[in-house]
């Protein structure tokens, strides 16, 4: 019963003769989706070959911080026939856990979610052997709750700034002077990623880019807030609870009082001034902006 | 002059407004370049707050949208970016380097022996290790042990609940449904719930999963009997012991049997196997697969006679040549050529292997070794506990001294005194706790192990990041 013989003693060559032999079959299923083995073989190819593309080696690690994901799959089996050699860890890893990692392994490059962006931004510099970031999946998931986060978000032209670099580097100071008129003043600004206060997380900073804008997206802990109620929602394994998000603090927790949201405005307001070099003039979504407004809010609570 | 922009204020806002905003700047910028329309539009900030909870998730997230109504939670879902969507500065993405890459690629040739995954184990003490594993080591694992133990066929279909990163999940999942031609079905976030769907929905014959997953999916079907899958001929366990009465529910309910396996990341997973049914003995991790070798040791290198309790060492083509980088360790792990588990058991007249504990977590008190897992075997038989974790702390003169961590059942009331009371009259008195401390939960990894070095007082939280760090 048992006749599956391969002569293959390596992962570089599993994947293709296995394909050899079960070309149409099902090998991975995905939320209704299905990939033949030819299919994976072929997403496996692809993605050696961007690896190579990109410069990756014979023997280079490459790390994976991915869920049970096809991307996973892919990328697992493109690094194998590369001859590369796979790190995976485990998705739930923050700070100096993934550090450790990168750099222990010497991973030159890492494949990751893209909304484990900001956590891979933080820790970037720390990893001088980190040459390349590949992202994938849309699996942002971010919790807002009215006492405890407020958002401060720009989009606003490339050229505003030197290089995009700075766009991190200028939302970073602003947020720490803004924290700071509320008594926060032990907190610094970790390169790309946040704000910190013993080190905790106090604010997140996340820049992306589009043609000739640059997007930068701002989440400020005003409170701490309960996460239970949202872990009613989504499920989390009571054992792993805290493990799933990173440890944060808030102003309140720091100074002992909550800044109202029209004071936070205000603070904004004033130093993004003088950090931005610009005058601020209130206003509202314009008609060309309104349709895009009404078009994404109705998708964002379709069913 | 200085530049002028605009800054929206949106205080009373909700979770869509958060994606709506700045898609909305976007948008009205890039088309408006393309459409010439007449209005010239700023660079802009926005400052907003929610006035109810909400939710903001990527087009992957699966959430459950009536829960959140019940818990009076908004979801707001962004729809799926395109090629031109905003990308994290920095970044490429997975579809771009795949662009770059041919469907042909012709693999390069690789010495088998060569490393193919490195695995980081955390250890006891120190910073997590990266476990070598070799291409030979996984194709001896699939070709040997998950040919007798599992003997999976093309027709199997696997469920693959266990995370990837995790070597159970990749060496006896993903790479053995690979190498035997089988499906496998991929769940990225585990609940009880999708679990149980996805085995009814793929007809899945091979279960492979951790005694809490077990324990939860049992939990799930007696609240609701008509959704109960019986295509499993086959499932499972490791990662840690598995209590007996749960593996009877579900073998019964779901009409399946569940084997125990035990390896390790430095074994390129299962060596040994506890089969279900007649040959199967309660505690014990069974017997290793034919091509391992499995023996007891002493502290010196010995082999131990059968009954006596050692150090567990195994020899086999699936054992690690080594840590990353890590030269000492290696060779302190791999003295004499035998895998030094850090396992302590014995092996009985039948062959069968029994673990009583991990040599490290052992408490040494007054010469007398004390077993922690002897401790928490008996909390657990206690009806309000749910959950304990057994170790040494430093009394006041540096001695080891007994702590226990007690999670209660949910609702239960548990004082201190009586899980002190428990053990006084069950177990020799130097073997009870000094200490208990009642917790909500202990710290677990992703298999489910107790991660007793969290528990240790001024355990340093790994995930901080310090100013200057």
């Amino acid at each position: 019963m048992n006749n599956n013989a391969m002569t293959s003693d390596s992962l570089v060559t599993l994947l293709e003769e296995v394909t050899k032999k079960f070309k149409k079959k099902k090998a991975i299923l995905f939320e209704g989706r299905e990939f033949t083995y030819a299919e994976l073989n072929e997403n496996a190819n692809k993605v050696a070959g961007g690896l190579e593309w990109l410069g990756i080696r014979r023997g280079d690690r490459v790390a994976i911080m991915l869920p049970n994901i096809p991307e996973f799959v892919f990328s697992f089996f493109g690094i194998q026939k590369l001859g590369a050699v796979a790190v995976p860890f485990n998705t739930m890893y923050k700070g100096r856990e993934i550090t450790h990692i990168l750099n222990d392994s010497g991973a030159r490059a890492l494949i990751s979610l893209s909304s484990n962006a900001a956590l891979i931004n933080e820790i970037r510099t720390d990893c001088p052997a980190l040459e390349h970031v590949i992202y994938t999946g849309e699996r942002t998931l971010v919790f807002f709750e009215p006492e405890g986060t407020a958002n401060v978000q720009l989009v606003v032209e490339k050229t505003a700034f030197d290089e995009l670099e700075q766009a991190f580097e200028r939302m970073g100071d602003l947020l720490l002077r803004v924290v700071g008129e509320f008594g926060v003043s032990e907190a610094w600004y970790k390169h790309r990623g946040s704000l910190r206060h013993e080190g905790k997380k106090l604010a997140t900073i996340v820049v992306s880019e589009i043609e000739n804008l640059a997007i930068i997206n701002a989440v400020v802990f005003l409170d701490d807030y309960n996460l239970d109620e949202f872990f009613k929602v989504i499920w989390v394994s009571p054992e792993i609870k805290d493990k799933v998000v990173e440890p944060m603090t808030s102003v309140r927790t720091i100074t002992g009082s909550r800044p109202a949201i029209d004071e936070f405005r205000r603070a904004v307001e004033k130093h993004a001034c003088e950090i931005f070099g610009v005058s601020f003039e209130p206003g509202e979504l314009k008609r060309d902006e309104k349709f895009g407004y009404e078009k994404t809010r109705s998708m964002a609570y379709r069913t | 002059m200085a530049d002028m922009w605009r800054i929206i204020y949106n205080p009373q806002g909700d979770i869509a407004d958060i994606l709506a905003y700045p898609s909305a700047l976007v948008e009205g910028r890039i088309s408006g370049k393309y459409l010439l329309s007449g209005e010239q539009l700023p660079n802009s900030m926005v400052v907003q707050a929610v006035k109810r909870r909400g939710i903001l998730a990527g087009a992957d997230v699966k959430i459950d949208k009536q829960a959140a109504h019940k818990n009076n939670i908004d979801v707001a879902v962004a729809a799926r970016g395109g090629r031109g969507s905003p990308q994290p500065y920095g970044s490429m993405t997975l579809s771009q380097l795949m662009a770059k890459g041919s469907r042909k690629y012709k693999a390069v040739d690789q010495d088998p022996d060569e490393p193919a995954v490195l695995l980081y184990t955390s250890g006891t003490t120190g910073k997590p290790k990266g476990v070598i594993i070799t291409h030979r080591n996984f194709i001896v694992q699939c070709r040997d042990n998950v040919r007798e133990l599992l003997a999976l066929t093309d027709k199997d279909t696997l469920i693959g609940v266990l995370p990837l990163f995790h070597v159970y999940g990749l060496a006896n999942g993903l790479i053995s449904s690979i190498y035997f031609g089988c499906a496998f079905s991929l769940i990225p976030q585990y609940s009880p719930q999708a679990l149980l769907e996805n085995i009814s929905k793929v007809k899945a014959t091979i279960l492979i999963a951790i005694p809490t997953m077990y324990m939860h999916v049992v939990q799930l079907v007696r609240m609701r009997k008509s959704l109960i899958p019986k295509t499993l001929r086959y499932s499972v366990s490791g990662g840690a012991p598995l209590p007996h009465n749960t593996m009877k529910e579900f073998e019964e309910t779901f009409d399946t049997q569940i084997s125990e396996g035990y390896g390790l990341t430095e074994t390129t997973s299962s060596v040994c196997v506890n089969l279900s049914g007649e040959g199967y003995k309660p505690g014990s991790i069974g017997r290793p697969a034919s091509q391992v070798e499995m023996k007891v040791f002493d502290d010196d290198g010995n082999e131990l006679p059968r009954g006596e309790i050692g150090e567990i060492v195994i020899r086999a083509g699936v054992v690690t040549p080594g840590y990353w980088n890590l030269p000492d360790e290696t060779e302190e792990l791999l003295q004499g050529g035998w895998l030094h588990t850090g396992d302590l058991g014995y092996q009985d007249e039948d062959g069968y292997f029994f673990i009583t504990d991990r040599k490290k977590d052992l408490i040494v008190r007054g010469g007398f070794n004390i077993s922690p897992r002897e401790i928490e075997e008996l909390l657990y038989t206690h009806p309000k506990i749910k959950d304990a974790a057994v170790l040494a702390v430093a009394d006041k003169r540096e001695r080891e001294a007994v702590k226990a961590f007690v999670v209660p059942e949910d609702d239960a009331e548990l004082t201190e005194r009586e899980v002190l009371e428990f053990c006084g009259q069950n177990l020799s008195s130097y073997k009870v706790p000094k200490i208990v401390e009642l917790c909500a939960s202990v710290p677990k990894s992703a298999t489910g192990k107790v991660l007793k070095k969290e528990l240790v007082e001024g355990y340093k939280d790994e995930r901080l990041i310090e100013k200057g760090s």
